[in-house]
């Protein structure tokens, strides 16, 4: 099916981002908003924290949303009668219980609209180490990656949540068939150390997509990605990733690989972009610091509309 | 573009007011928004229900004290809005003063939200804030004529009123001032309102003073809408950033951007609500998203009169 430019189309999509919001810079709610408005996507958002910045500076301050508060706010949008939305979207928690709220939001949300697609990048940690507190890793397994949709893993956590290692292709796909079976039809494993074939500069992402065909028989999309490495600690692109692909994915709702290119190739513009810049304000030879590395998300604007697409991505069986 | 600009306003989960409001527009057009949310709602208060949780003054200190830590506390714009926080103004204030410090090219655009139409919306304790703290900390005002004539003290009966009353919230502190609405008679009949503007300019080249007064003629709309007064502060402060010295081709783009997404909105309310019904808040949210090319590139569709401009 061919797909609708988003500039011609009257969309009316309303997104649910349960996200962190900081003041200064793009993490969480502020990375995945702006895109998605540009977008055309209504966006109603639920800060989970509001912080100065986001942690990877020297300092940072702020505040949390209880599993209360964020109830309380979910009861404010089911009084008015318009907790009606097309998609979830979460990402980075510390907290079971508001993890834990956020499902049974999802579970309302999708008993109102049945077709309500949750994108969830469940968010526990990466090269080999936890960064969230463990006790988040059976609500993922076992309550959220079963409402979900589409989930955007990293490779520690596909491992995490399937209990399989990834050493080669075949585990991979062997590992998102696992995802498959615990509910989301869409997976994308975001990165990978699997070797490139274009050479260590690059790494692997791969995604899989399940659909049911008209006579009820299944079908799985599979690709491949080489996807170039830079030298450099971003934060926020994870959540920007999660947003556009679904983003992507809602304009090719079953063609994982135009979305996944598209999704890829608005990372690509943007981290080249704040890469030439940080390099520029932080002077020759030296490391930029984490503000000079806040994304220039505003500056990509015409990147995000409508991305030149860099990367190519395989059909693997 | 490098131009950052700190908002402190509300966040709505649902619908555009505050931060919401003006944040896209201003992203839109390239200026970084660093934006503190003095409140977490789940929509606006004009729906039949809202929820959700305020922040205090206290929190709004410890959120600037981690910009600070960082050396990161350099802006070029403040904009602010409805406050109903004696204590949260009052912080307000003292971050301004310090970003002033910091940089002394600082420029405050100040909507000092207090009432409309005769009443006051907010704690009447605030009054005494903006008119001794806040106002005389602004360059840019956004007044209704309400909050004109509390701020001054003087009713506006006619335009010479008005600009009496400018040049009042002028020697107060803003360079520009500009009265968002008033009932003022307009020549174009009783389906427009009028708004004013006013500002100083200084000629560095051989010291003298002047200004430009301007007045604008703008359609009424029957309806009531939530957020078209941040959305507008915000405007102003983008046109007034790329016309600086032209406060006629700022209200023009200002007043044509609201018109814009305004028709849009209401047009699309009133076909959610169906023929003879009148629309809900939710049915009256703007069309933010929808009005992104009117917000990138307004079509001009209201002129803006000079009123005098004299030297002094």
């Amino acid at each position: 099916p061919s797909p609708h430019p988003p500039s011609l189309t009257a969309m009316e999509c309303r997104v649910l981002s349960i996200q962190s919001h900081v003041v200064r810079g793009y993490v969480g709610n502020k990375s995945a908003s702006f895109p998605l408005q540009l977008l055309g996507f209504e966006v109603d958002s639920i800060n989970s924290v509001q912080f100065s910045n986001h942690t990877g500076y020297s300092h940072w301050k702020g505040q949390v949303l209880t599993a209360d508060e964020l109830h309380v706010l979910y009861e404010g949008i089911k009084l008015n009668n318009v907790h009606h939305y097309d998609y979830v979207l979460t990402g980075y928690t510390r907290d079971t219980s508001f993890l834990e709220m956020v499902v049974d939001i999802v579970q309302e949300l999708k008993r109102a609209n049945p077709n309500l697609v949750y994108v969830c990048d469940p968010v526990l940690g990466d090269h080999g180490s936890m960064y969230v507190p463990q006790n988040l890793y059976p609500v993922y397994k076992n309550k959220v990656v079963p409402v979900a949709d589409i989930i955007t893993p990293n490779q520690f956590e596909a491992e995490l949540l399937t209990g399989k290692n990834i050493s080669t292709e075949k585990d991979a796909v062997e590992v998102m068939d696992l995802l498959h079976a615990m509910g989301p039809d869409t997976v994308v494993i975001t990165s990978s150390d699997l070797p490139s074939r274009l050479g260590d500069r690059f790494l692997v992402s791969l995604g899989s997509q399940r659909h049911v065909r008209p006579d009820g028989s299944r079908t799985t999309q599979r690709v491949r990605l080489e996807v170039p490495k830079v030298d450099a600690v971003f934060v926020g692109t994870g959540d920007l990733f999660a947003a556009m692909l679904l983003a992507w994915t809602h304009h090719y709702p079953t063609d994982l690989k135009t979305a996944c290119e598209k999704t890829f190739s608005v990372m690509h513009h943007v981290i080249q972009r704040t890469i030439s810049y940080a390099h520029e304000l932080a002077g020759p030879g030296r490391r930029p610091s984490p503000p000079q590395l806040e994304l220039r998300m505003v500056q990509s604007k015409a990147d995000i509309e409508d991305p030149a697409i860099v990367t190519e991505a395989t059909v693997i069986s | 573009m490098e131009c950052r600009v700190l908002s402190i306003q509300s966040h709505v989960v649902r619908g555009y007011v505050g931060n919401k409001s003006a944040t896209f527009p201003l992203q839109v057009l390239g200026f970084e928004v660093d934006s503190i949310n003095s409140v977490q709602f789940s929509n606006h208060t004009g729906y039949a229900h809202w929820k959700g949780q305020v922040l205090t003054a206290e929190e709004l200190n410890v959120l600037y004290e981690g910009i600070k830590l960082n050396n990161v506390n350099h802006y070029d714009y403040i904009l602010t809005g409805y406050s109903r926080d004696i204590s949260f103004l009052e912080t307000v204030v003292d971050i301004i003063k310090e970003l002033k410090k910091a940089n002394p090219s600082l420029v405050y655009v100040c909507d000092p939200v207090m009432g409309d139409q005769g009443a006051m919306y907010v704690p009447e304790n605030l009054l005494p804030v903006y008119k001794n703290k806040v106002v005389p900390l602004a360059d840019i005002l956004t007044p209704n004529q309400f909050e004109a004539e509390l701020l001054t003290g003087r009713k506006i009966n006619t335009e010479e009123d008005a600009i009496e009353v400018m040049d009042l919230l002028h020697k107060m502190g803003p360079e520009t001032v500009v009265l968002t609405s008033t009932d003022l008679p307009s020549k174009q009949g009783d389906q427009f309102l009028v708004a004013l503007g006013s500002q100083k300019i200084s000629k560095v080249s051989d010291g003298t003073n002047t200004d430009q007064k301007i007045c604008m003629d703008i359609p009424k709309v029957d309806a009531v809408f939530v957020g078209t007064g941040d959305l507008f502060a915000a405007m102003m402060l983008a046109w007034t950033h790329h016309h600086p010295k032209d406060l006629k081709t700022a209200c023009e783009k200002t007043v044509s951007v609201m018109h814009h997404v305004i028709k849009r909105t209401i047009t699309y309310a009133n076909e959610m609500a169906g023929p003879g019904k009148r629309p809900t808040p939710a049915q009256l949210e703007l069309r933010m998203v929808q009005s992104k090319a009117d917000i990138e590139n307004p079509t001009i569709v209201v002129e803006a009169k000079v009123l005098q401009k004299s030297s002094q």
